[in-house]
This record gives structure tokens, sequence and C-alpha cells, in this order.
């Protein structure tokens, strides 16, 4: 994706050379350029966003890595039902702090994951878990399934745990857990 | 919610503002605007709706359940120490931290917005987006149900009833949340003595066997104890001591008194002992052998019917294969442990029973040594097993990952060739290996932790009967005699089975109780589908509508959204869109392999729910791009829908699918074996074979969901031709991707995002330059491009 401008030349022996241009002008366009777009807050809570002489009123920001790069190749959709893609930031840290912090607002209201700052207790019992946990958003309890995919590895020690509703909690360091309560993950990991 | 009576507090606390509400819905959410937990409050009026914030909680219940996961205390205890508290709370009014309003008037619109978690309650104001409030995924039906009401004010129409299938989600018993939503069905409270008590049902039939079993058990056990008897104190001390009563009783029976006699008739009574332990042996295993194969035969039977009828929900929810794996694996399981178990729990009650009472009769003190140690010891091994058990459990979960990865790199060989990833595959089976190792180095180190105690618990009376045996043998003449002493060590090494039975009895009783839940878990599991009392027989003539019908497999993602359109019958209708816009979920619903949540599917002005499934699934066919071929004959997979079918129906249905010419060119014809572990047969003759099927079934209603994918183009046109045959006569509804199958179609409907967008015949949705125009100018394009007309 860095080196958009020596891509190869278009392949001769499909004589089709303005399709080829076209499709690398389409990606070179997606990159969205904080020259190009004025992000605003709305009054309703949500961010409008002004692009290229279009007025999007609401737009959807979602996380192309929420995972492993959360912060980078965050993608700015529309906000109605088709949801279609206006186009790319490759880094939030590119961009003003005003507009990095309204960003930033939207995503923390699509991915709501507690971050767990103290495991108070986990029992197993016919097939589910019933964890108590202290988060960076308060305490709670919560039901987890016992089997594959509720609780899983993200990269780097950090793990992401899913309750039978749906809820996600985020375990961000196993490493610096107590003994403790390494030992009530046992059964997780 | 439908009860209008806002909690207590929250009354409380809008009193104390002095508001008097008349509540017509509220709902709680369990988060405030910054995403940390707390109470918010959304309460509908006919003025408006207020958001009422409060305190940050203490403690917020995921599910809301009164179950703690406090390890070690009882659950109840806590739910009524909670309750307490509950009911503490429930007299101090709400710290409102925020209020808000937004009045009906200035409402255009309400709805929910999915997030990855959770979801935002969006309202539009004056033409303004606005989000009132924040939810957890826990909150989603309560919310979803609080829209609609707001809704039904806003177009001044009826809410819809709840139709009372809300669940209640925890167990009224133990306050733990029913693990599947829609079973009220409670693991704990269920408990094993049910379940147990279901099972033994199972082995009525056998009643006479089982007691023959149970009978020779018994004696297998009073000859295992009688035994060490014989050979200890018997024959030491009465008939090698020579014991003088007992020669006077040989002469009273007219034998010699020779000491020798007595050892004879010893030798003899010790042989017919074992010989009788033999035959109980034989008798016990012959019992069991008929039991056995019969209540497993007869557990699977049942889950084997119970599948039949579950609907499609419950397939998609779990893999056919391992539901396959537990129906066996499980049936086994439950019965092992009335067999295996069981039995033999008797066998070693009575055996211990029997030999403590045998021992202490013979010398109290020795039995004390004997014997003191046996509790501790069976607590400890209690205690250790499962952490054994744990050991075990993380040891299966190493396999299973070192046996993902190993299949990983086989099933993919030619992806990691191609692309020379092999030594990356290396380094990852390296890691779950060293993992594997490390968890079997565990697993035996718990066993060692567990064969300590238990091996000193069986040394320590061994010494010590030993030792005071021989004391009272040597120094109190008269109190014990060798015999004895030898019986009481003959006893001791008896009771060792026995221990390390009781040791594990718990294990396998737990084993076999769940694996017994299981199989009743799909016994019980209640068809999401069923008819209706008395279900309407109606001959169809095809014609189909649909109403408001709104649809998705999960509550919160709807697929299909206000469809509406009308089919009259005989009439061919083309369903178009992208992919995922929702063409195969419509005319599942169709069938009725779902039922829908709003609108309604009406096949000859009768609502599906209303018809019975015989009317039902004999009026509707389906070829798909999947075709099913079963084990059977070419014949049987034709007159699948049919079985009673004529021969010659059989072959006019493969001539009307094209399908004739080819099966007339196997060597076995009609009668050739296909299906799993038959002959293949290719991807166009599946689908010409599924035509034939779909003739013969000779449905008023057809379905044909993309039949022609994945094909060549000659086979498409031999299949084409099939199909033309086959729509004859028929409503059809068929989606399709390709111009060429839509050719014949009536009309054609464009569904996108769920939503009907345009219907209309082909020349009318062209003339549109709709979306529907878009596609087929794609086609066309895409065709030229690659130089085909």
């Amino acid at each position: 994706m860095e080196n958009k401008q020596t891509a190869s030349a278009p392949i001769k022996a499909i004589d089709r050379p303005d399709a080829m241009q076209s499709l690398e002008e389409k990606i070179k366009m997606r990159w969205l350029k904080p020259e190009e777009c004025v992000f605003t807050r709305t009054s309703g809570g949500f961010v409008r966003l002004d692009f290229r002489g279009t007025v999007y009123p609401r737009v959807a920001v979602h996380r192309c890595f929420p995972f492993s790069a959360p912060d980078e190749y965050i993608s700015i959709r529309e906000s109605d039902e088709s949801s279609q893609e206006i186009g790319l930031i490759q880094k939030l840290d590119d961009w003003d702090h005003d507009t990095q912090a309204m960003l930033r607002e939207q995503l923390e209201l699509r991915y709501f994951n507690p971050k767990i700052t103290r495991i108070k207790h986990v029992r197993e019992e016919y097939g589910y878990a019933y964890w108590d946990v202290g988060t960076d958003r308060g305490d709670c309890r919560f039901v987890v399934r016992m089997g594959s995919g509720t609780v899983i590895h993200i990269g780097s020690g950090r793990y992401m745990v899913t309750d039978v509703d749906g809820n996600r909690f985020k375990i961000p360091n196993i490493h610096t857990l107590s003994p403790q309560e390494m030992k009530k993950l046992d059964m997780f990991i | 919610m439908k009860d209008h009576q806002l909690p207590d507090p929250v009354h409380k606390a809008l009193e104390q503002r002095g508001l008097k509400l008349n509540v017509k819905a509220w709902v709680r959410s369990d988060m405030d605007r910054e995403g940390y937990l707390g109470q918010v409050f959304a309460i509908l009026t006919l003025e408006g709706i207020w958001i009422i914030s409060g305190e940050r909680a203490d403690v917020t219940d995921f599910g809301g359940s009164n179950a703690v996961a406090k390890a070690g205390g009882s659950f109840i205890r806590r739910g009524k120490r909670r309750a307490k508290e509950a009911s503490m709370r429930e007299r101090t009014p709400m710290v409102i931290k925020d209020l808000a309003f937004v009045a009906l008037a200035d409402l255009k619109s309400i709805e929910l917005l999915n997030e990855v978690v959770g979801g935002l309650m969006v309202a539009r104001i004056n033409d303004e987006e606005r989000w009132l409030l924040r939810f957890s995924g826990s909150r989603f039906k309560a919310m979803a149900a609080f829209t609609k009401d707001v809704q039904a004010l806003l177009t001044d129409s009826e809410a819809e009833a709840d139709d009372g299938k809300a669940v209640e989600r925890f167990c009224p018993t133990c306050g733990r949340r029913y693990p599947d939503e829609n079973r009220a069905f409670c693991p704990h409270c269920l408990k094993r003595k049910s379940v147990f008590i279901r099972l033994v049902q199972k082995f009525k039939p056998y009643r006479l066997r089982l007691f023959v079993l149970l009978a020779m058990i018994g004696l297998a056990g009073a000859f295992n104890a009688f035994i060490p008897y014989l050979t200890g104190t018997i024959l030491y001390d009465r008939v090698l001591g020579q014991d003088p009563e007992w020669l006077a009783a040989l002469g009273q029976m007219g034998l010699p008194q020779r000491a020798t006699v007595l050892l004879l008739l010893l030798a003899v009574v010790l042989a017919l002992t074992k010989l009788l332990q033999q035959l109980t042996g034989i008798l016990h295993g012959r019992q069991t052998a008929y039991i056995v194969p019969g209540v497993i035969a007869a557990i699977k039977s049942d889950a084997f019917d119970a599948l039949q009828k579950l609907s499609l929900s419950f397939f998609s929810r779990r893999q056919t294969g391992s539901l396959m794996q537990r129906i066996n694996g499980d049936a086994e399981e439950v019965t092992s442990f009335f067999i295996d178990g069981l039995p033999y729990l008797l066998f070693n009650v009575l055996t211990i029973s029997v030999t403590a009472v045998i021992m202490f009769r013979m010398n109290p003190l020795l039995a004390i040594m004997a014997l003191f140690l046996l509790p501790p010891l069976f607590i400890i091994s209690f205690r250790l097993i499962p952490t054994t058990w744990q050991a075990h459990g993380r040891r299966s979960r190493a396999r299973r990952r070192v046996y993902s990865i190993l299949n990983d790199t086989y099933t993919g060989a030619r992806v990691v060739r191609a692309f020379g990833q092999e030594e990356q595959q290396n380094q990852q089976f390296d890691k779950v290996n060293q993992n594997l190792r490390d968890a079997e180095i565990n697993v035996m180190k718990a066993h060692i932790r567990y064969e300590v105690p238990y091996n000193l618990g069986r040394v320590i009376p061994n010494l010590l009967v030993w030792v005071t045996g021989a004391i009272l043998i040597i120094f109190r003449e008269g109190t014990l005699e060798y015999g004895q002493l030898l019986t009481f060590i003959s006893y001791l090494a008896m009771m060792q089975g026995p221990m390390q039975f009781f040791s594990m009895i718990f294990v396998i009783w737990s084993e076999s109780m769940n694996a017994a839940q299981r199989m009743f878990e799909i016994i019980d599991a209640r068809p999401d589908i069923v008819e209706k009392e008395h279900p309407l027989d109606a001959d169809l003539s095809g014609a189909i509508e649909l109403r408001h019908v709104s649809f998705g497999y999960e509550i919160n993602k709807p697929i299909l959204k206000d469809i509406n359109f009308k089919i009259k019958a005989g009439e061919m209708l083309g369903i178009v869109g992208k992919s995922g816009a929702g063409k195969s979920t419509l005319v599942n619903l169709i069938a009725r392999l779902y039922d829908i949540s709003e609108g309604q599917v009406l096949l000859d002005d009768h609502d599906v729910r209303d018809l019975s499934f015989k009317s039902l699934h004999g009026a509707v066919a389906m070829v798909s791009q999947e075709t099913y071929i079963f084990m059977g004959t070419i014949a049987e997979n034709i007159a699948y829908a049919r079985p009673e079918a004529a021969r010659q129906d059989i072959v006019d249905a493969a001539i009307a699918a094209h399908a004739h010419q080819f099966i007339c060119k196997l060597p076995d014809g009609y009668d050739t074996l296909v299906g799993t572990g038959g002959r293949q047969l290719s991807g166009g003759e599946r689908q010409r074979l599924s035509i034939a099927r779909a003739i013969l079934a000779n449905p008023k209603i057809l379905v044909l969901d993309e039949a022609t994918a994945s094909v060549d183009t000659e086979t498409e046109r031999a299949i084409q031709t099939s199909l033309n045959e086959l729509v004859k006569g028929r409503t059809t509804l068929s989606i399709a991707h390709r111009l060429s199958t839509l050719k014949g179609a009536d009309r054609i409907i464009v569904l996108e995002n769920g939503r009907l967008t345009e219907a209309g015949t082909h020349q009318e949705l062209i003339a549109r330059r709709g979306a529907y125009f878009n596609l087929m100018e794609l086609q066309t394009k895409a065709l030229a491009m690659r130089g085909v007309d």
C-alpha cells in the first residue's frame, strides 16, 4: 500500500489501460487526508464529515484491526444500511487532537470492552463458567460458555473473553496477573 | 416492559423531584454515556421519553443472575443474603445524576443501532440523529421491546402484545442463569437424582435379569469374603492345628479321624467355593450381555427419534458430526455406570462390611488396627481426585491443540508447500508439542501426589497388624492364633480393590450423569417449529403471499425487513440480489424451516403456521446448489419424497430431468449405489438427480436456489432444459444471479440489504434503470469483457 507510485505497470496483454489506471486511482482515493476532511461533533453525540464537497451528517467509525492495530486503519463509513466505506484513515496519530478525540469517542461507543483489572472468582459448572471480576468500568459478574472461542488470545499476552450475551472483556496482560488469578484462568488457557 | 410499575428506588427518586409520571413503558440500561457500568432508565410517557442516569453501580450482573461465582460458597446462601441486600436497596430512592427529556412531538423516529457489543438507542429529533442511551449485549431484548413500544406510540398503533414467549432467564430455586435461553432447564437443580431416576426407567424391561445380576454379585461377594477365612483360620488353626473338636466331628460323620481327611475336605470345600464363584461370574456376564446393548439401543433410539423432530435451528447451532459422536459415546458412558459401576459398588460395600464384621468378631484390636486408616484414606483420595482431574483436563486440551495443528497442516499441505511455509508449521507444532509435554508431566506429578498418601494408607495398617499380631501370638498365648493372623492379612489385602473403587466411583457417577444429561438435552429439546393443535390439511394451489415479514436468525441481526409481495399460482418469480441480501432466507421461510418474528407467510391465504406439516412439506420442494445424495440406489434417491412411487414414474422423472441418459450409461443403471461409500457422481449429475427428485415429488411450489451454480456451461444448458421442464405448471421461486436463468421469469423482485426494493417484469425493471438494471448491465459488461456473447 505504501508504494502505490511504484506499482507494476499495467499488463500490456490486456488491452484495457484505462481500467488499470482507474483501479490505482481508486486505491489512492481510499486514503483520507487531513486537509481534505472536516470532522465535527454533532449535538446528537455523533460525528459529521465534510469531504470533497459532500456532507455526511453521521459517519460510522470502524477498526480494521481491532486487536492488533486499534489506532491504525480506521474505516470511515456511511451510516445507512449499505454501510459504504467513504475512506480509510491510515493512522489516527496523523490527525489533530480534536479529530482524534471525537473519532476515539465514536470508537469507544462501538467497541465496548472493559479491561479486567482484577479476577475475583471463576467457578465452572455444567459447561458454564461464572466470573466475578473488577474492571476499569466497574465491578461485574458474567457467564461464559465453556468451550473453544470464548476466551481467545489476541496477541502478546492479551485475551478477550466473550460472555453468553456477547459482551466482551479484555485481559490486558496475562503476565501481570497474580498467581492466584492465573490459577483461576487455568481451564481457559 | 409491560409491567408499568417502575422499580421503587426510581419511583421514589422521581417523587422527590416532584415528577409524577404516567408510565407507558420503561427499560433499564446497564451503562452510562461514558461506558461506565451504572443504572440508567428510559421511561416512556405520553409526553415523551425521560432518560434518568443514576450512580455508578457497585456491581453489575451481566445477565442479572443472583448466582455468584464464589469458590466454595453456597449459591443458595448467597442468594438469600443478596435478596436481603436487594430489599434494603429497594427502600432507598435512587440518586439521580442526570435527567433528560425528549418530547414525543419532536421525535420523528427511534431505532436501535447495533455495535460490536450491545448498542445505542438512536432517536431522530427534529431532523438530527441523537443517541439517547447505550447498553450492553445483555440488555438487547429489553431495549428492542421498549423501542417497539415507542414506535407504537409514535405511529399511534397498537404495540404487539408480548406473546408470552419471553422465557424466565433464571432458575427460581438456585438463582443460576439458564444456560440455554430458550429452555427453562437448570442443570444444577435438575440434578443427577432425577436423571438417575429417568435412566432407571430404561432398565425396567430387564428387571428379572437385573435381579439375577445383583444376586450373582451378592453371592460373589459373599464367597469372596469367605475364602480368606478358609485359607487362613480354618486351614491353619483347625486343620493343620488338628483341632480336636473338628476331628471329633469327623468321627460323627463316619469318617476316619485324621488331619489329612480334614485337609481333603477343606480342599473340596475350597474348590467348590471357587467353582461356584466362577459360575456366578458367568451368570453375571450373561446378564450384562443382554442388558447393556438393550439399554444402549433404547437410549440411542430415543435420541435419534428426537433428533428427527428437531427443527433446523438446532442443527445449525451444533455440528452434526459431534452430535452423532455424542449420542454414541454418551449412551455407552451412561450404561457403563449402571453395569460396571453400580453393581460393583454393591459388591464392594458388601465385601467391606462383611470383612469388617468378621474381623471384629475375630479380634477387635487387630480389626481397629486394620481399619482405622480407612476413613482418612477415603477422604484423601476424594480430595485429590479433583486435582488429578484438572491435570487430565489440561492434558486433553493440550492434546486437542496438537491434533488441530496436525489436521491443519495435513489438510492444507498443498498450501504449505506452495508458499514454502514448512518451517513455520514446524515451529507451531513445536510450541504445542512442548505444551503437551508439560501437561503430561503435570498429570504424572498429580498421580504421584495421589499415590504417596494412598500407599502409606495401605502399608501402615499392614505393618501394624503384622507387628501387633506377632506380639499377641508370642507374648499373649491364646489371644490369637496364627491362622487368624493370616486371615486378617488376607482381608487387608482384599480391601485394596474396594478402596480404589470407592475413590473412582464418584467420578464415574458424575461422568455418567453428565453423559445422561447431554443425551436428555437432545431428547428433551423442544422443536422450535411445532404444528398447531389442529393443523389444517389443505390441497394447495401454489399461491404465495408475504405480508410485512421481518426475520433474523438472531434477535438483533435482522436479515429480512418488512417484505411484502404476492405470487399467483403457476407464476415464476425470480429473486435477485447481492450475496447476503436474504434470498435463501426468504425461501426458507416459505417452506417454514424457520418461524418468522413479524408478519405473515400465507399459502393460498392460509398462514403457514396453521397448515399441517404434511400439506406444507408435500407442497414445497427445493432444488439447491448443494445436492444431498443419500446412501442408497439412484432409484431410491429419486423416489426419496415418494418411496412408494412406481418404477415407471421414477424413469419418467429421470427422463424429464435429462438424467436418464447418464444413468443408463452406468454399469448398474438405476440400481447403482450412490452417496457416502457409493459411486461418486459429478456435480452436474447430482444436480440432475435432485431435479428428478423434485419432479417426482410433484410439488405445487418449487424453489430453485442457484440450481445451476458451479457447473460448466454445457452441463448448465442440460440442467436448464431439465429445469424448464420442471417449472411447467408450478409456482416457482428462482434465486439466480444469471440473466439466462431469469429469462423465463414472469416477474422479478430485487432484495437489497433485506428489503424488497424493486418488483416487476424484466422489461419494467430494465426501463426503471434501477438496481436490477445495474446488475444486468454489470453482467453483460462482464460477459462482453470475456468475449462471450
